[in-house]
Formats: structure tokens, sequence, C-alpha cells
């Protein structure tokens, strides 16, 4: 057990290595911009541009730049914003949080809503199976951020007195708070949870076909109890691994929504940062972003391992 | 040596089975009883019907597949063909129970040996989880599981086949049923292995007076096992008896096929 | 086990060609664009956030331009982008897969690292932040997009590749001397081709989420190019006044991302392929 979770771990490190060499590329792509970018909108002559470079340390050797970065990183220290010459990390922390926030109230409705339909297409076939089905391939088709502008758009036009826009924070109303992101949440769920609701179909015909359900019948147990401890405790780990996969596509969803939905969360804080150029920022939440889909996808494989008693002996 | 009670424990008429509507029936209109305490033997070939005769009697259909069925099944007088659903899972795991075939499946991976012999003891007999587990731990002790206590705690896969097979035939005596069925019980194991569960099985039904409905393609295992034996062909009985008289003499050329099939380890003539 | 699927080949033969119609009244649609369009796309007008009409059938937008027009051009650079991006991530991925499968070994394993480090970004935010590093032109978002899908690609050749390469009969053309590429052709090729046709049209619909999403965050090609996702985030500030400058390319997105779907579901079913 414990070896597993090293070996996932190990495995984890270079990838990490190479994200962060990307997310350093990512920002040195174009260095001329950068240093443009850093001074802002003031015109500055060359030689002012070249004490710059020099002070940002983009004379030297690229190698030399990535380590000193990567030192200063793991340091914890992201850099400073362009915009509001503050450190960002400072910056990013809460709106991390109203992501992480977002993020988990979607995936839990897409969980609910995946398994739930999931669950009810296999066990009841027929006509509810072809409705969940098609229903999916509609929902696959609508874009996140088509639904929540069409939302808002509905919204406006039948229901003007509802404002949609009053983000609160959590703590100042945990209420409205968790009323606000009801919508943004829905929309961001909605393609995660066809993804769930196909794998859990998959996985409970898969596993009600397994001898051992027949054997449990068979032991006279009441249908609800053969539900309960034989087909859905094996069906769900592979759907509870399939959610936590889903992660990066929540992450990359939120952009969207927090934008259309004004929520001041990490997603927004890109957004903005794009147009503003502000490397740093953009820099520190691809970072961010990326091993946190990587930390996610390897506890959901020990996760996986744990509850799966077979898997663990492989 | 028994012979045909006056009111058997079970009387089976007529019964066909067919998959799905205007099928073909796999089973073919079959007529046999088994008599309180009676050890009785089905032997044929893979396909010719007999596992879905089990599965039949205990009203079990394959996941996802309706069975058509038709015909009598009395047990203990109770027509079961038409009982409900409810009254149905009264009767299986308490008054009839079933071994199956392949133990590397059948039981759950996610849970312990002992919660699953658990659940069955606490649904027919209602008892509470440590009465429950101590029964658990007996049986265990039972079918020959040593530590039956620490066993008990551990999952399917810390098994090997031939345990998971104890573990599988004390679930299903564990409420002493009236019938057993046991369905292929040891054509997935080794052969010293399949010995050891077949003693146990006569150990066990002698101990709980149980009948005994034994089925398998091998007429070595029914040997010294059974009192009498039915041969199913193609969805149909084409010979039965005394067991002794059919080794002696088979009437059906099928039945001669089968027998000459058996590997012997004794001159011709005689039984092992 | 998985159930037989007979019923399943009709029904994907018929979402198949369903599919086929959609595309080809899409390509078709925006091909002839210049010369269907009843409007020049940036004509601006003074009959600006209008209701269907007789002249605009699907209105105009806030500075007067023709909805149904900048729909159909729109379309245009949109899947441009979207089938070239495609096609270039279908050669990187085919080229690495079938590289990476074949060969093995060490080379095998720097190729899915460097790949699994690809994987480990969102989608949609490594898009972002390479197109905001390289600049929102028609070239950079063809090639962020053939980055980040190159991956899912090049993993679904590889599989095939892996195991084929030991099959006992390829073995055995080995060993009379079967040319390797021989070899790949014959065996290797017809494997992939199916998982690799699904798999294609699921990114397919991705890209155009992408594509669309990228340019509803502005990120798109740059004006006076219309395209849909632009038109949905600029519709937004007077939706309530004329929807249908939100709804129009809100049909359009789904309509694209819809062909594709029924696409691939349909050469699931058709080609039995056992579905991720």
């Amino acid at each position: 057990m414990i070896r597993l979770a090293l070996t996932r771990v190990a495995w984890m490190v270079p990838i990490l290595l190479g994200v962060s060499v990307v997310a350093f590329l990512l920002m040195r792509a174009l260095p001329g911009d950068f240093v443009q970018a850093s001074a802002g909108t003031t015109e500055l002559a060359p030689e002012a541009l070249d004490t710059i470079r020099r002070s940002l340390g983009l004379d030297r050797p690229v190698w030399e730049q990535y380590l000193d970065w990567l030192a200063r990183v793991l340091a914890g220290d992201f850099g400073t914003s362009f915009v509001t010459q503050r450190p960002v990390l400072d910056e990013l922390l809460p709106r991390l949080l109203v992501t992480a926030e977002l993020t988990f109230f979607a995936g839990l409705m897409a969980l609910l809503l995946g398994a739930g339909s999931g669950l009810a297409a296999a066990r009841l076939r027929g006509r509810v199976d072809w409705l969940v089905r098609t229903v999916n391939g509609i929902l696959l088709a609508v874009p996140n951020f088509v639904f929540a502008t069409l939302v808002v758009l509905l919204a406006g036009l039948y229901f003007p007195e509802v404002g949609i826009f009053n983000y609160t924070p959590f703590f100042t109303d945990p209420l409205g708070n968790i009323g606000s992101m009801l919508l943004p949440a829905l929309s961001l769920a909605l393609a995660v949870s066809v993804t769930i609701s196909e794998n859990t179909r998959a996985a409970v015909l898969e596993v009600s076909s397994q001898d051992f359900v027949m054997v449990a019948r068979a032991k006279g147990l009441l249908p609800r109890t053969v539900l309960r401890n034989y087909l859905v405790r094996n069906a769900l780990t592979p759907v509870i691994t399939v959610t936590g996969l889903q992660l990066a596509s929540l992450l990359g969803g939120s952009i969207l929504i927090e934008t259309i939905f004004t929520i001041p969360g990490m997603g927004q804080h890109l957004f903005e940062s794009v147009t503003t150029r502000n490397y740093p920022v953009i820099q520190a939440i691809v970072l961010v972003a990326a091993t946190i889909v990587l930390l996610v996808n390897v506890l959901v494989d020990i996760a996986y391992a744990r509850v799966d008693a077979r898997v663990r002996y492989d | 040596m028994t012979v045909h009670n006056p009111a058997p424990l079970l009387r089976v008429q007529g019964l066909t089975a067919r998959f799905g509507r205007g099928a073909q029936p796999v089973v073919k209109g079959i007529s046999f009883q088994i008599g309180a305490g009676e050890a009785v033997g089905f032997v044929g070939e893979s396909g010719c019907g007999k596992s879905v005769t089990a599965r039949a009697l205990m009203r079990l259909a394959p996941e996802g597949s309706s069975v058509e069925l038709g015909g009598s099944v009395l047990f203990q007088g109770e027509e079961l063909l038409q009982l409900g659903e409810n009254a149905i899972c009264d009767i299986r795991g308490r008054r009839i129970a079933m071994v199956f075939q392949d133990p590397m499946a059948s039981l759950n991976p996610v849970m312990t040996v002992g919660a699953q012999i658990d659940d069955i003891v606490r649904r027919h007999t209602g008892v509470g989880k440590l009465a429950a587990r101590q029964r658990s731990i007996s049986l265990l002790d039972q079918v020959g599981i040593r530590d039956a206590a620490q066993r008990a705690n551990d999952y399917p896969h810390q098994f090997s086949g031939g345990m998971r097979q104890r573990v599988l035939i004390a679930m299903a005596v564990s409420c002493a049923p009236d019938l057993l069925i046991a369905d292929e019980p040891t054509t997935a194991l080794d052969v010293t292995v399949q010995a050891q569960i077949l003693r146990l099985l006569m150990r066990l039904r002698h101990e709980l007076g149980m009948a005994l409905m034994l089925i398998t393609h091998d007429f070595g295992v029914i040997a010294g096992m059974v009192e009498r034996v039915y041969v199913m062909l193609d969805g149909e009985i084409v010979e039965s008896g005394g067991v002794d008289a059919v080794f002696a003499a088979p009437q059906h050329s099928y039945t001669r096929a089968l027998l000459d099939a058996v590997p012997r380890l004794h001159a011709p003539g005689e039984r092992p | 086990m998985t159930d037989t699927r007979k019923p399943g080949r009709a029904a994907g033969r018929s979402l198949i060609a369903l599919g086929l119609f959609m595309l080809l009244g899409m390509v078709v649609v925006t091909a002839l664009g210049p010369w269907v369009a009843p409007f020049n796309p940036s004509a601006t007008s003074p009959d600006s956030l209008a209701g269907p009409s007789a002249q605009h059938w699907l209105g105009t937008d806030s500075i007067g331009r023709d909805v149904l027009s900048r729909l159909i051009i729109g379309g245009r650079t949109t899947l441009l982008i979207t089938f070239v991006a495609v096609a270039v991530a279908l050669a990187g991925g085919v080229v690495l897969g079938l590289l990476s499968g074949y060969v093995g070994g060490l080379v095998d394993q720097l190729v899915m690292r460097a790949l699994d480090v690809i994987f480990a970004f969102p989608v949609f935010l490594l898009a972002i932040a390479v197109v905001a590093a390289l600049g929102p032109t028609v070239p950079n978002l063809i090639l962020t997009i053939a980055v980040v899908y190159t991956p899912r690609l090049a993993r679904v050749v590889r599989g095939p590749v892996l195991s084929v390469k030991r099959w006992d009969h390829v073995e055995a053309a080995r060993s009379v001397g079967v040319g390797e590429f021989r070899i790949a052709v014959r065996h290797v090729l017809p494997l992939v081709v199916s998982p690799i046709l699904v798999e294609t049209s699921l990114v397919l619909a991705q890209t155009i989420f992408t594509v669309t999403a990228l340019s509803f965050l502005g990120l798109g090609p740059p004006p006076p190019d219309p395209n849909w996702g632009g038109m949905l985030s600029e519709g937004r500030q007077f939706m309530e006044l004329a929807p249908l400058t939100v709804i129009g390319p809100a049909c359009a997105i789904v309509f694209a991302t819809l062909t594709f779907i029924v696409l691939a579901n349909g050469l699931r079913e058709r080609l039995d392929v056992t579905g991720k």
C-alpha cells in the first residue's frame, strides 16, 4: 500500500518538473514582449529596457533563469503581479479557494446527476435507458459557456428580479453564497455529468453480470441489499476514479463560467491576466492548476487501490 | 437408501424453460423428484439444461435476460413457480440453497468473507451483528477453514480456489436448508481439492440431514455421493434410476458414452 | 462482458448517415459562404438590434450587422481552424503513436512521459496560456490546438500497435522475412483505423468547443473576422433586447458539436469499438 503510494508519487515528480518547464518556457517565448509587458504602457528607451532585462536576470542563460525561478517558486515566491505590484501568491490564494468551492459543487452535482442517471439507465433499461442516453448526447453538444450564457439570457428575460451576478463570499453570507453558486456550478457540471453517467451505466451493467451478484440473489438477500452492497459498491470504484479525473475538465471550464457569472475565482483571474499580459500571474495559475490536477490523479489512483482490495494485490 | 416418498420434498413436473417468448425451449418438459434427505445426481454435458433447471428451481435468471418457465415445481407442497418475488426471496438461501461452479468469481471482492456469511445469516434469522459473526466463524470452522475467527476478516482474494468454495458452502448451509443444490461444485478446482470438497459436502449433508441435488458432467463425481441419478441430454431426461443400477447396466446410448468417458483406475467391471 | 451489438450496427449506420448529412450541410453552406450570405458580414447599418425580418432572417446585432451572414462567414473561419488543427494533431498523433509503440523501449518511455506532461494540463488552460504567449492569430490557434490534442491521438494509436507487435502471426511473418513496413501496413493499420476514426470525431467535437471558447474570451481570430464564439460574447451586452444575437451563435455551436458527436457515436456502434 505504502509502496504503491510511493511509486505513484515518484512517477509524478518528473512530470511535475516537465510541467514547471512548460510553464516557465511559456512566458519566455517572446522575451521582448515580456520586458515590454513588465514595463507596462510606458515608453522606455532601449537602454532602460536593457537595465530592466538585467535586473530581471534575462541576460543569463535560460537554464539558470529556470532554476532560479524554480527555487523561488518552491519557496513560495511566485513573483510580483505586473498590474498591482503585489505578490502573485497573495492575490491568487483567495481566488483559488473560490474556484475550489465552485469546482467542488460542480463535481458533486455532476456525480449525483451522472451516477443517478447512469444507475437508472442500467437498472431500468428500456425507455429510461434510451432517454438517459439521448439526453446525454444532447447535453454533450452544448458547451458549458453556451449553456451559461443562455441561462443568463433566460433569467434576464423572464426573471429579471433574480440577481444572477451577485456573488457573495462564503463567510459574509453562507446561504447567499451557495445560492449564487448554484447556476454556475450546474453549467459547469452538465458536461461532466455525461461522462460520469456513461461510466456508471457501463460499470453497473458490467457488475450486474458477475457471478457474485447471482450468488447474492441466491442467498435470498433483498434486492435493495444486493443493489447497495454488491452492485453499487463494486461499480462505485470506477465511477469515483472517473469523477476525479474530470477535475481537469472542471478547472478548464471554470475560466469560462467565472467570467460569465462574474465570480472572482482563479479562472477569472487568469482571463484578466491574459488580457493585461500579466505574465507572472499566468505562469503561476498554469503551474498551480497542473499541479492540482496531477495531485488529484495520483490521489484517485491510490484511493482506488484502497477501495478495491483486488487491485491492491495486482 | 431411500424410496420415493408419498410426499417428496421436491416434485417437478413438465418443467420447461425458454429464454424469451417464442424461443426454443432449453428445458423441454422434464419431471423428477427428490425426497427429504435424499441425494440425487444430475449428469449431462454442458448445454444440456441441467444448470438452467437448477436455477429455475430458485427462479434465478441471468441478469438482463428473462426466462419463461412452465410446468410445476412443488417444493414442500408449495408451487414455486407461482410465488411472488418476496416469497421466493424468503425461500432462497433459507430452505433451498445453491453452491455455484466458479468459486473465483462467486464472492464479492469488496466485502470480507465474514461479512458475506453474516448477511445471509442476518437476513434469514434476524440476529444482531455479533451473534451473526459468531455463527459465521463457527461455520467457517465447520467447513475446515483454520483460524476461522481471523480469516473471517479477510477478503476473498486472500483465499485459494478450494478455500473459497468452502466459504461458499458455508454460506449455503448457514441456515440449514432442506435442499442444497450443488451446480458443478468441483469443476473449477484442482483434482486433489475436488475430493476434499466432495467429502465436505457429504459430511455436511449427513450432519444437517439436507437433500442434495448434485449437478455435474462427470460421472466419476457422482459415484459414492448420490443414491439416484438422472441423465440429461438436450433439455430432456433420457435415463434415471438408482446409481448402482445405472452404472452397471446403462439403458441409453448417451449414458453409456458418459460412463465410458470416466477415466478408470480399476479393471473394467469394478467400481472405484 | 460486452453485449452483442447487432441492433447497434444498424443504428450505427443511420447515425453515421445523419452525422455525415449534417457535416455536409455545414461544410457546403460555409464553403459557399460569400455567395450564400445575404449581406456582407462587416456591413454595418443603422438598423441595429432588429428582430427577425424578411430582410434579416435572424435580425441584426448592436451595430446593425446581419446575424445570419455573420454566422455563415464565421462558420468558415471556425470550421477551417477546426479541421486544419485536428488534421495536424492527427498527423502528429499517428506518427508519434506509431513511432512510440513500434520502437518501444526508451523511446516509448520518453515520448509517453513527454505526452503525460501535456496531459497534466487542463486542456483549456493550456490553450489559453499558449495563445496568450504566442498571440491570437489563426496560425497560432491552429498550432495550439494541434499541440493540445496530439497526445490523445498518439495514445489511441499506440495501444493497438503495442498489442499487435506481440501477435503470433506477426512474429511468424517477421521470421519469414516480411519487411517491417509491410507488417505495419497490413497488420497494425487496420486495427488502428477504427479507434482513430472514433477518437478523431470526438476530438473534432472538443475542438469546436475550444475554438469557440477561446474566441468567446477574446483570444480567437482577431476582428473583423466574425466567429461564433466572439459573436456569442459580443451579443451578451444587449441580449435581452435582441436574443437572436446570442441564440444564433449558440445554435450554430451546438449544431457543429452535435454533428461530430453523432458521427462519433455512429462510428462507435458501427465499428463495434469498446468505448473508454
